[in-house]
């Protein structure tokens, strides 16, 4: 393949804008999620093939900046400056031009080839706001092509101009600052000629002025005596305009941004915009907000664990016969015995994913992509502040009652370590829905629903309790929130289903096959004839602390794999499902709780391994050991007043 | 004093009741962060609702609605129009 028909492009935009989508739509199935190098955020890639040339897309992380607060920012930079894609598309909210405007003037400042995607101009419409795209053109230079990406119209135009722009060459038009500015700009620019730097020396007047780190290091590096200069410069600007020099820069982008969007937009209001506003004011009312919140998420759970517990039941029917298929098939020995504990690990798998975690993710994503979650954050910011977290962590919570590998993973959001250290470790103690199987078919089943609640209740407690501890243990200062408020807005099937499938193979592909090896390797532990001495060793704890049946120490090691399995594997040596013949009332809550918090499951911990490196895993782990224990004690020790 | 009786933190701005930012006293992270979504000094700004229990702030500013935490809010300091 010549080089000509070979292009690289870029998807770059703020949160919210419909990058995501844009994305799906160009790539579809040709795309692969991996990770940036080093770096714990998803680099996402694909391949378009279009009209002979083969595209190559990369989605940029969403960020409302090319400043470096956070890696994203960074990783974004540093791509466009390095890679020199032959084209970055800028994805635009036509509802929130201004804003949007202002990293697209950010964009412009590094002189790459520049398309805009005016996204959402459906919804503009509906808003009664009409944007002069041509005018946009004109002003900028660049291509502005209006796209509503959830139908993918506009789309063959952008990739149409992506095609032109590779064999033209676009001439850069400065957007002009201040005068007091641009003179600064000048003088610095004159300077920085002489030195061999990678960048466009434009920008890297900018960026000085803007005090930016990474750029100040880069010329100390090169040649410490402009820094001289850029110093003078700054305190001349900070003279004139009584503040930093780095917020004159901000400043200047907002008022052009604001300039070009007076220039271009002109809003008519109608009467849709007040339906959005009133859906808002109920939502995020003061009252009637969290009693929406009440019965959206509670009616959320409910209706997952309805369809969970029928569809688990027909799994369970469906399943029934095969392990005596198996042994008839190929006989018993102690590989087959091995070879049956993969299958069965694999089958316990998909009896929590299909029938919990796939309803629960598109329920929660149909919530998101209506705009919902946001609402959620903004109720519960307070509450989360007290735990030294911000309201956004809510997400990763209510992810983590599906199941908690993505839930751990989805912390990323947070956006200091230390936030999403704890975050993480606040998911772990989140009852997914693995051990909501055990809350309910055990407590729920045999002791009363409302102590299956309070179980839940119970947890949220603990998880508040252990918040606040940890964000006193755990210096630093706390991170405020802030989030942009996106519109309702009509979800999209295509998206929902996209997001729950990234989600799911997360489970799957990480989640999968730890459990499977594991299965294996405890049920050779097992066959070995072991499984005694480790249930005796632990009796100590189990029996006398607990005042549980000494097997549960063997349960308790095979619900490391999947919390479930505790009552899957309860069953299977008692031979009986009804469990009040054995366990009394009082020594079910126990377990329940044990089970609740003793440990984060395989899959989780491997998570946490890759994201926070084994010595914080590790830890978590034997802090949730001892800690599960001494509640459950506890616990065991006050129900003694109760039954 | 009368000059001042119209200037307020942002926290204590009624629901739907617009000013101009006079100065924010956060740290410099927070600042320059706010200044490049927009927020700085002589932008618009209007309060469409706080939250219970002195949560986070519902604003709107160049047409865009953000959520600001409480504490960042209230150290952005208003002038009612």
């Amino acid at each position: 393949m010549t080089d000509e028909k070979k292009i690289s492009m870029v998807l770059a935009g703020q949160g919210n804008t419909g990058k995501s989508a844009i994305f799906n739509y160009l790539t579809g199935l040709h795309q692969h999620i991996g990770n940036w190098a080093g770096k714990t955020i998803e680099k996402c890639e694909g391949t378009l093939f279009y009209n002979g040339y083969t595209i190559d897309v990369l989605d940029l992380p969403g960020i409302y900046s090319l400043t470096t607060y956070s890696v994203e920012e960074v990783i974004s930079r540093e791509y466009i400056i390095h890679q020199q894609p032959d084209c970055v598309i800028n994805i635009i909210d036509a509802t929130n031009l201004e804003r949007n405007l202002i990293f697209t003037i950010q964009l412009l400042e590094l002189e790459c080839p520049i398309i805009l995607a005016l996204n959402m101009i459906d919804l503009a419409k509906k808003k009664g706001i009409t944007v002069d795209y041509r005018k946009l053109q004109d002003i900028l230079n660049v291509p502005v092509i209006p796209t509503i990406a959830s139908r993918g119209s506009g789309l063959t135009r952008v990739v149409d101009n992506v095609i032109a722009l590779k064999s033209q060459k676009t001439e850069h038009r400065i957007h002009p600052y201040g005068k007091e500015i641009e003179d600064c700009i000048g003088q610095l620019s004159l300077l920085l000629k002489t030195i061999d730097f990678p960048y466009p020396v434009r920008w890297v007047a900018i960026k000085l002025l803007e005090k930016d780190k990474d750029v100040t290091r880069l010329t100390a590096e090169k040649s410490p005596e402009i820094l001289e200069k850029v110093k003078q410069l700054c305190e001349k600007l900070e003279e004139i305009h009584g503040h930093d020099s780095s917020l004159v820069i901000a400043d200047e982008r907002s008022h052009l941004a604001y300039q070009i969007t007076r220039e271009i937009e002109t809003i008519t209001t109608n009467r849709k915009t007040s339906l959005n506003d009133k859906l808002d004011a109920i939502t995020t009312h003061r009252f009637t907000g969290y009693l929406v919140m009440i019965v959206i998420l509670g009616g959320m759970f409910l209706t997952v664990f309805t369809f969970g517990n029928w569809l688990s039941g027909e799994f369970d029917t469906l399943f029934r016969n095969w392990h005596s298929w198996w042994i008839n098939t190929i006989g018993i020995s102690f590989l087959t015995a091995l070879g049956w504990a993969a299958i069965e690990s694999v089958l316990a798998l998909v009896q929590i994913a299909l029938p919990y975690i796939l309803p629960f993710y598109i329920l929660l994503y149909l919530l998101e992509d209506w705009g919902y979650i946001s609402r959620i954050s903004f109720l519960m910011d307070n509450l989360m502040h007290k735990m030294g977290i911000h309201g956004k962590a809510c997400i990763s919570f209510i992810i983590g009652f599906g199941c908690n590998v993505p839930g751990c993973l989805s912390c990323r959001i947070m956006e200091s370590k230390r936030e999403r250290f704890i975050t993480a470790v606040l998911v772990t103690l989140v009852p997914c829905s693995a051990v909501s199987v055990i809350v309910f078919g055990l407590v729920g089943k045999y002791v009363g629903l409302l102590w299956a609640l309070g179980l839940y209740l119970f947890a949220m407690i603990i998880i508040f309790v252990v918040g606040r501890i940890s964000s006193k243990l755990l210096l630093g200062e706390p991170v405020e929130l802030i989030m942009p408020m996106p519109g309702y807005k009509t979800p999209q099937l295509k998206t929902i289903l996209y997001q729950t499938w990234d989600a799911l193979k997360e489970f799957i592909f990480i989640a999968a096959p730890i459990v499977v090896i594991s299965g294996v390797v405890i049920q050779a532990i097992n066959l070995a004839g072991w499984m005694p001495a480790i249930s005796s060793f632990l009796s100590p704890v189990t029996v006398k602390w607990l005042g549980l049946p000494a097997i549960t120490g063997i349960l308790l090691i095979f619900g490391i794999l999947r919390k479930e399995l505790i009552l899957v594997m309860l069953a299977a040596y008692l031979g009986t499902t009804s469990f009040s013949d054995v366990l009394s009332a009082q020594q079910m809550i126990t377990l329940a709780v044990v089970s609740m918090f003793y440990i984060p499951c395989v899959a989780t911990i491997s998570v946490l391994w890759k994201e926070y490196g084994w010595k914080k895993a590790l830890a978590i782990c034997v802090l949730e050991i001892l800690f599960a224990i001494i509640l459950a004690g506890l616990v065991k020790r006050m129900l003694d007043f109760v039954f | 004093m009368i000059e001042k009786k119209y200037r307020t933190i942002l926290t204590d701005v009624k629901d739907g009741h617009t000013g101009i930012i006079v100065s924010i006293a956060g740290g410099k992270w927070a600042t320059k962060r706010l200044a490049d979504l927009g927020l700085s000094p002589g932008t618009m700004i209007t309060v469409i609702r706080r939250s219970l229990f002195s949560g986070p702030v519902q604003i709107e500013v160049c047409g865009s609605k953000w959520v600001i935490g409480r504490g960042l809010a209230s150290k952005i300091m208003v002038e009612l129009i």
